[in-house]
C-alpha cells in the first residue's frame, strides 16, 4: 500500500460470511446499503465476474436517478473477494472519474465472531490528471504541498 | 450531496490546473514565507507584468491566494485552506468508505436478514 494514496479498512462484522457476500451480490440488497440515506440507489448492472460491468445509479426523489458509479469487476471469488475499478467503465472505456481513479479489493475471511470484513482502495495519482491535460508539470504538487505545509508549521 | 461532490471536484480540479504551472508553484512558494506585493513577485520572475499577472488571476480564480489592494499596492496572500483540499480528498474518500462499511455492517446484522 501507498499510504499517501492508498486506504485500508478492517471491520469484524457480527454476520455470517454468506450473509455479507449476499448483501454484496443481490442488487435488492446492495441498493439498501451502498449510498447513504436519504438517497436512493438503484443498481442498474452488477455482472459478477471478471470484466463484468458495476453500475449504480443515485437519486434524491426517488424519480430521477442519477449517474454514480460505472464501473467494472476484474476479480469476483465467490465467498471471498470482489476486486473492481472505476478506472475503465463497465464498456471497457478508459474513463477519468474524479477527483481520481480508483481500484478496490473487498475481501471476506471467516472470523470466530462472523466476518473478517476487509477492504483497499488504492487510487490513482492525483498528479496524473495535470499530466494529462498537458499541463507542463515537471515536480510533482506534492512537493509544493510538503514544502508550503513546512512552511505553514514553522510560521505558526 | 450531489452538488456539493460536483463542486468539491470542481475546486479540486481547479486547485490542481493551478498547480500544473511552475511559475505558478514558485509563487504559492514564495507566499508560504508570508505576504508579497505584486511589484516585488513580479520582480522574482522573468517575465512581463501582465504575463505575470495571468498567473496571479489563475492563483485568485481558483482560490489559491488572495489579493489585497492597499492605496496602490495589492499584496498576495496564500489561501491554505484551499490548499488542503489536496490532502481531504483521502480523508473524503475514508469517510465515503467508512460509512459504507457501517451501512453494509447495520444491514446484514439486522435479524431479518439473518432469517434463513
Amino acid at each position: 500500500m501507498n499510504s499517501d494514496l492508498d486506504l485500508g479498512l478492517e471491520r469484524i462484522i457480527r454476520a455470517p460470511r454468506a450473509t455479507v457476500w449476499r448483501a454484496w451480490t443481490d442488487p435488492s440488497r446492495l441498493e439498501q446499503w451502498w449510498i447513504p440515506a436519504p438517497f436512493r440507489c438503484r443498481v442498474d448492472r452488477l455482472d459478477l465476474r471478471p470484466g463484468g460491468a458495476f453500475v449504480t445509479r443515485m437519486s434524491d426523489d426517488g424519480a430521477e436517478f442519477l449517474p454514480h458509479l460505472d464501473a467494472c469487476f476484474l476479480a469476483v471469488d465467490e465467498l471471498e473477494r470482489i476486486v473492481f475499478t472505476n478506472a475503465i467503465d463497465s464498456a471497457w472505456r478508459p474513463a477519468s472519474p474524479a477527483p481520481v481513479a480508483m481500484t478496490a479489493t473487498i475481501t471476506l475471511n471467516d472470523h470466530p465472531d462472523g466476518t473478517d470484513y476487509r477492504i483497499v482502495v488504492r487510487h490513482g495519482d492525483p498528479e496524473a490528471r495535470a499530466h494529462h491535460a498537458k499541463l507542463g508539470f515537471t515536480d510533482g504538487w506534492g512537493t509544493v504541498v510538503a514544502q508550503l505545509a513546512a512552511h505553514a508549521e514553522g510560521m505558526r | 450531496m450531489v452538488s456539493r461532490m460536483a463542486q468539491y471536484s470542481a475546486q479540486l480540479d481547479g486547485v490542481f490546473i493551478a498547480l500544473a504551472d511552475p511559475t505558478r508553484r514558485a509563487v504559492l512558494r514564495r507566499l508560504g514565507h508570508g505576504p508579497t506585493s505584486v511589484g516585488d513577485l513580479a520582480r522574482e520572475f522573468p517575465m512581463t507584468l501582465p504575463s505575470f499577472m495571468k498567473h496571479v488571476r489563475t492563483l485568485e480564480s481558483n482560490g489559491l491566494i488572495r489579493t489585497i489592494k492597499s492605496g496602490r499596492v495589492r499584496t498576495c496572500v496564500l489561501n491554505r485552506e484551499r490548499l488542503a483540499l489536496v490532502d481531504d480528498w483521502l480523508a473524503e474518500q475514508r469517510r465515503i468508505w467508512t460509512e459504507r462499511t457501517d451501512r453494509l455492517e447495520q444491514f446484514v446484522t439486522d435479524p431479518k436478514e439473518n432469517r434463513q
